[in-house]
């Protein structure tokens, strides 16, 4: 043998490299706290259904992916859920495993759920062995680290830029002692000796770890789970970076680092060697869930399908309108504008709302005033085609700046090490005056208007007319204008809450919706665009007027921007803000039931509250997505939980508004669905933690305490009041007024969204006259009135 | 004579307040939590009150049955007074912020209780008041920081914490017995006339000086303070704001018998200048915002340790104050800190001064301070050498404003602004001091004449803040340099120092619950 051990072939190399690259894809992307938006925890499970993906997360995560099977059997004996919902899972469920009758469902539904327990990591067990806590010394240790190297400005001194993951862990663990001084011995020249890339260091680890191929990926998966939330922010680095249409090998050098750490840890305790071969053949066994896991999923899908039922009993069929509407206002389709559109609607029969996406089919990066840096607004699948900016005046914007970096110059006097003494003595006594301020929430504001955002390059006429033409068609939106219509985004005031774009917009990428409506508005407005569609056989009224605002969440309030003169409309105006004023005291009286601690009259205030943990409960409680005309939806109170868009296929040409429908806004609300879920259901992996104990990491998360696990997804506080969860974890069901063959064309051309479908991490149903009238099943075939239906394709 | 000082009366407030939430520690008490902040508002209006009984018939003592018990003077004054605002804006805050909580009405009690424990001990007139009120502040304190019993993060800096503390009280309890032994008598009035000390006075000063330091979490004892961050965040405004300063005030309070002692000075003086550089300097290495506050706090209490140790007793009590009220905001406020740390990176890179920058903006720094420093000794009268070189160390640190408006890149316009404001800070905090030393000096010992040891101590605490705050302007040019990647690896670490004090206490050690 003239070949080392530790050289192992080429093919099993490629193919360890393999289980890397599929194990980092299991893991979600989170984005930073400055934009943050909801994202499918499951993403990396989308090609598995529920129960085997409830197998494969508690395997390397020890959480289970259902609600607690006791909440669920109480709702089964309260009624909530219905014998008929149960027997409806059951017959949809395809598991060989599962019971064979609605009795033997309900008897092993009323036993207790075993609790998901992970398979231990070489830490776990080293720790078991020694005593020593090793998997909290590696968290605090890589927390550290990872803290300093992902950090966009917290710590004045920050590591050395410009280096991958890789080579800067190895650079601070060949000098950081806190390991020796622990105990284990030698791993600063142990992570010295490791291959230089690593590729080669996941390779060697896994010799020495004794990985076969098969259980690569899952321990792989393992242990990116216990590093918690940071490979989801390098799965972020990665996701942005293919956006752009480049790479980024973070999330492995992630892997590579923690594995250095238990191939370490093998050698220091070589008792638990044969107690790892065993985890390790475990991890090589399938995937497949358990009976239990079985019996969850179809109770889980029972209390979908209950959800559905009192949908069904609300959705009685379109209430017909006619004549030319006084105000139309388009809203985001984000569940809390239903709430102010019922509201906005019950003031006078002459007004009409309309659902889309809240950044108005504008695909715009934004560079505000002051800055360079661009904010994309769109969702975060698409890739930015326009860019926008806020600008002033030369003389003006220089301003701005200097301001900036005179208090930027300030916060470091603040900070640095001498100096730092000098600012408490000079400006100390300041502070108790702040404190007051504070206190009583006398600092806190509305944030005032941006100046005017303009599409910067901008648009040539033609560009313009096609543009707004797209956009009108997308929202249903080419008859029968108003004189005023409104363009509402939307964005939440919160103080001092590091989840504050968790609030804002999804659909303008963790941003308020400002900047998308008050474009779109001014485009609408403009006479070039105006010329332009009516030679593309879209004329507006001469009359219309287009006005963007802004919705606040918390308080329910929507501002107005005016910016393009209209004496004409100012009666319109004024009429609107008296009914949206109107409209939003009795959407607070709506939500004052729901929140703690809460009056109608006092909502207000938890915008400006510095200690307000729950301002107001963003997207909790959401369950359904309706596409299809408002007056399918207009007058039922649906409860601020279902996504509304508007959507007339009678005038959708080549339904090629419908194939955006399912593909963009269908996607971003099936993830924000299931962020909710995940983080109700498996907040220990996938929740953001408590948020009394939040330690903001780096400008872009937290970590609970002292603890060095960054905490992506919901913090408890979003999902539950004290008391019970506000968040009732459901798959969303999307509901599409559209005929069913269209839609599974478009399905079948689009393998993501049909996978998602097939695999039940949605529900599709079609409605016919507002009621629903078919159910999606797997492989593109339709239940309809209980009947299987082959697809006309 | 009116013989009952009114913020005495404050801890009986608040523990009446704490009483009804005992009996109701659960979630959502009713209307309780607005009945503890009344109690707080109750307090501060009775702390007002007593500023003014203070201002109106000067110094009290309550005596009962004989004993000292709490004392009424400028010093017991303004800190029942900070603590009182401090424990309304926290308990205010804590009102929102813990809705929902599972044991929402044990943490106001809790709180309420330590607010209280917190005002005798800065009123006490005796030093057995005072050692039963850091012991029942530190028991309150570990039961907040348990307040989430089954973290084990939490379990381990609680031990942390009560092994520090325990010490310090038991330093303190030392100290008690040498003086009630050596000058029989242990009222804080009469200890601030003790002409000198012998042997046993001179340990009993040494058990002293260790207490404040273990209660300050001056180094190498520090570790505690970096890990409390396991309870909600009113907790560590309480704690860092409030006290945390225990051990400062214990000093300002016996500022008369500690000064007699020439090597505690010493002491004070190395180990708080240490401390606070070292402080400082993790800090900035810091990037959990919490995390990067504890280690400014252990600075800034080293900072106030050396004022100390150089006799500037009024000086440590508003630096006592202003930090409070600094660090009490920067706790609360700290949820901002996504938007401010991303706000920053906004308006583009950040201009770097080079060496001749630095070294214009160390020569207008010093010309500054030599303009404002004449100007209030012609106003106020001649400073003592400590006090001149305190301004310097101050000095030193506001020549980087100044240097980051002197860097090459940064347009005249930002210039303007950073000397500006430079000038501000310089004046805002002279007039601080003048206003100090008004308002307290008369009642605390003047700064020592400095001998050859004193000398020696001022040069090299003038030299070292120099030093380091000519490398801080600097900083840009040597940060990222990879020779200072093994350096910053290690103080992002604390040196270890608390790593090492897990191994020696078991805190690597499996929780029990784990």
């Amino acid at each position: 043998m003239f070949l080392k051990h530790s050289q192992i072939a080429p093919a099993l190399a490629s193919r360890l490299l393999t289980a890397a690259e599929a194990a980092a894809r299991a893991i979600p992307p989170a984005f930073p706290l400055e934009a943050t938006v909801a994202v499918n925890p499951f993403l990396g499970q989308a090609a598995m259904d529920l129960a085997q993906a409830s197998a494969r997360l508690a395997r390397v995560g020890g959480v289970g992916l259902t609600r607690p099977r006791a909440d669920l059997a109480a709702q089964v004996q309260a009624g909530a859920i219905s014998d008929d919902d149960l027997a409806e899972a059951l017959i949809a469920c395809a598991s060989p495993l599962k019971p064979a009758d609605l009795a033997m469902l309900k008897a092993r539904m009323q036993g207790a759920a075993p609790t998901p327990k992970a398979l231990p990591t070489v830490a776990e067990l080293a720790a078991q062995a020694s005593g020593t806590d090793w998997p909290v010394l590696i968290e605090r240790s890589f927390g550290l680290w990872a803290a300093g190297h992902f950090d966009r400005g917290q710590a004045l001194w920050t590591p050395r830029p410009g280096m991958g993951a890789f080579a800067a862990w190895r650079e601070w663990a060949i000098h950081d002692l806190t390991p020796e001084i622990a105990g284990l011995d030698g791993f600063c020249a142990h992570v010295a000796q490791a291959p230089d890339t690593a590729d080669r260091a996941i390779v060697r680890a896994a010799d020495r770890l004794g990985l076969t191929e098969a259980a690569a990926e899952g321990v792989f998966h393992r242990l990116l789970v216990d590093l918690g939330g940071w490979p989801m922010h390098a799965r972020w680095l990665l996701w942005q970076a293919e956006l752009r249409g480049t790479t980024d090998t973070t999330l492995t050098d992630l892997l590579a680092i923690r594995l250095i750490w238990d191939e370490a840890l093998l050698a220091h305790c070589p008792a638990i060697r044969s107690d790892w071969q065993a985890t390790v053949a475990a991890h090589a066994a399938p995937v497949l869930p358990s009976p239990d896991q079985v019996l969850d999923s179809i109770l889980q899908e029972a209390a979908e399908r209950a959800h559905q039922r009192q949908l069904a009993a609300r959705l009685t069929g379109p209430a017909p309108r006619a004549g030319r509407a006084r105000l139309q206002a388009a809203f985001c389709i984000d569940v809390r504008s239903e709430i102010l559109r019922r509201a906005l609607e019950g003031q006078d029969g002459g007004i009409e709302t309309l659902g889309f996406a809240g950044f108005f089919g504008l695909p715009v990066a934004h560079r505000p005033t002051g800055t360079d840096e661009a904010q994309a607004h769109l969702p975060a699948l698409l890739v930015p085609a326009m860019s926008s900016t806020s600008h002033q005046e030369p003389a003006q914007e220089a301003a701005t700046r200097i301001n900036a970096r005179a208090r930027r110059a300030w916060g470091r006097f603040r900070q640095a090490a001498v100096s730092s003494f000098a600012f408490v003595e000079a400006a100390g006594p300041a502070y108790g005056g702040k404190l007051i301020r504070d206190a009583l929430g006398l600092g806190a504001g509305p944030a005032a208007p941006q100046p005017m955002p303009r599409l910067d390059p901008g648009l040539t006429a033609a560009q313009k007319a096609q543009t707004a033409a797209a956009i009108l068609r997308a929202m249903s939106l080419t008859t029968g204008h108003a004189r005023l219509v409104l363009l509402i985004g939307h964005g939440a005031q919160v103080t001092n809450n590091p989840h504050e774009s968790a609030y804002h917009c999804g659909a303008c990428c963790g941003q308020t919706g400002e900047v998308s409506a008050r474009l779109l508005a001014a485009l609408l407005n403009d006479p070039q665009t105006r010329t332009g569609l009516a030679a593309l056989g879209l004329a507006l009224p001469a009359d219309t007027l287009f006005v963007a605002g802004l919705h606040d969440t918390v308080t329910d309030t929507v501002l107005l921007y005016r910016d393009q003169p209209s004496p004409d409309h100012a009666a319109d105006l004024n009429q609107a803000q008296r009914w949206l004023a109107a409209a939003g005291q009795q959407a607070r009286a709506e939500r004052a039931r729901l929140l703690p601690s809460a009056r109608a009259n006092t909502l207000a205030r938890r915008a400006s509250d510095w200690a307000e943990v729950r301002p107001e409960w963003g997207l909790a409680g959401c369950g359904a997505f309706i596409a299809a005309p408002r007056t399918v939806t207009a007058g039922r109170d649906l409860q601020g939980r279902a996504f509304l868009h508007s959507y007339d296929w009678t005038q959708d040409t080549g339904f090629a508004t419908l194939e955006l429908i399912l593909t963009a806004p269908v996607i971003v609300a099936s993830w924000i669905s299931l962020q909710y879920f995940g983080s109700t259901v498996a907040p220990e992996v996938f929740g953001g933690g408590n948020k009394l104990i939040h330690n903001v990491v780096g400008g872009i998360g937290v970590v609970e305490g002292n603890g060095g696990r960054l905490r992506p997804g919901l913090p408890w506080q979003s999902v539950h009041d004290g008391t019970r969860p506000m968040h009732e974890a459901l798959r969303l069901s999307v509901l599409i007024e559209a005929p069913l063959d269209p839609i599974t064309d478009i399905l079948r051309r689009h393998a993501q969204v049909r996978q998602l479908v097939d695999n039940g991490w949605l529900h599709l149903l079609a409605l016919k006259n507002g009621q629903i009238a078919a159910r999606y099943r797997a492989g593109l075939t339709w239940d309809q009135a209980g009947t299987p239906m082959p697809s006309a394709a | 004579m009116l013989t009952l000082p009114l913020i005495a009366l404050s801890p009986l407030v608040l523990a009446g307040a704490a009483l009804p939430l005992a009996l109701r520690p659960g979630r959502r008490p009713g209307r309780l939590p607005a009945l503890a902040e009344g109690a707080a508002l109750a307090s501060l209006a009775l702390a007002v009150l007593g500023v003014g009984q203070l201002v109106l018939s000067g110094p009290h003592t309550l005596w009962l049955a004989g004993s000292a018990i709490v004392r009424l003077d400028a010093v017991s004054a303004t800190l029942a007074l900070l603590v009182s605002f401090l424990g309304w804006v926290v308990l205010r805050y804590s009102r929102r912020y813990l809705d929902g909580e599972t044991r929402e009405g044990w943490f106001g009690c809790l709180t309420l209780l330590a607010i209280a424990a917190v005002l005798v001990l800065v009123q006490a007139a005796s030093l057995p008041v005072m050692v039963a009120a850091f012991a029942i502040t530190g028991g309150l304190l570990r039961q907040l920081l348990l307040f989430y019993p089954d973290r084990p993060a939490a379990q381990r800096a609680a031990a942390k914490f009560t092994r520090s503390w325990v010490a310090g009280d038991l330093a303190l309890a030392l100290a008690t017995v040498l003086v009630w032994h050596g000058l029989g008598t242990t009222r804080i009035a009469d200890l601030a006339q003790v002409p000198a000390l012998d042997g046993a006075g001179h340990l009993a000063v040494a058990l002293l000086v260790l207490a404040a330091a273990l209660k300050t979490a001056a180094f190498p004892l520090h570790g505690w303070l970096t890990e409390v961050m396991e309870a909600p965040t009113p907790v560590s405004a309480l704690l860092h704001a409030g006290i945390i300063n225990a051990g400062g005030v214990l000093l300002i309070t016996l500022s008369g018998l500690v000064q007699h002692s020439a090597g505690a000075m010493a002491a004070l003086v190395v180990l708080g200048g240490f401390t606070a550089l070292f402080g400082a300097l993790v800090m900035l290495t810091q990037s959990a915002v919490k995390t990067a506050l504890a280690w400014s706090t252990i600075a800034q209490m080293g900072f106030m340790l050396l004022q100390c140790g150089l006799g500037l007793w009024a000086l440590a009590l508003l630096h006592i104050v202003a930090h409070s009220l600094y660090k009490a905001h920067a706790f609360l406020s700290s949820g901002g800190a996504v938007r401010e740390v991303n706000a920053v990176r906004k308006p583009g890179a950040v201009a770097i001064p080079g060496v001749g920058a630095v070294a214009r903006s160390f020569a207008l720094a010093l010309a500054l301070y030599v303009v404002v420093a004449a100007g209030f000794t012609v106003l106020v009268g001649a400073k003592s050498p400590q006090a001149l070189a305190l301004g310097t160390m101050l000095i030193f640190g506001v020549s980087y404003l100044i240097a980051q408006g002197l860097a090459d890149a940064a347009p005249g316009a930002l210039t303007r602004r950073t000397v500006g404001a430079s000038l501000a800070a310089a004046l805002a905090y002279f007039s601080f001091q003048v206003l100090a030393q008004i308002v307290w000096g008369p009642m605390l010992p003047p700064a020592p004449t400095a001998g050859a040891l004193e000398w020696a101590l001022i040069v090299l605490a003038v030299l070292s803040f120099g030093l380091v705050a000519f490398a801080q302007a600097l900083f840009p040019l040597w940060a990222h340099h990879p020779s200072t990647a093994g350096l910053r690896v290690h103080l992002a670490n604390g040196l270890y120092l608390n790593a090492l004090l897990d191994r020696m206490i078991g805190g690597f050690r499996m929780s029990p619950n784990s």
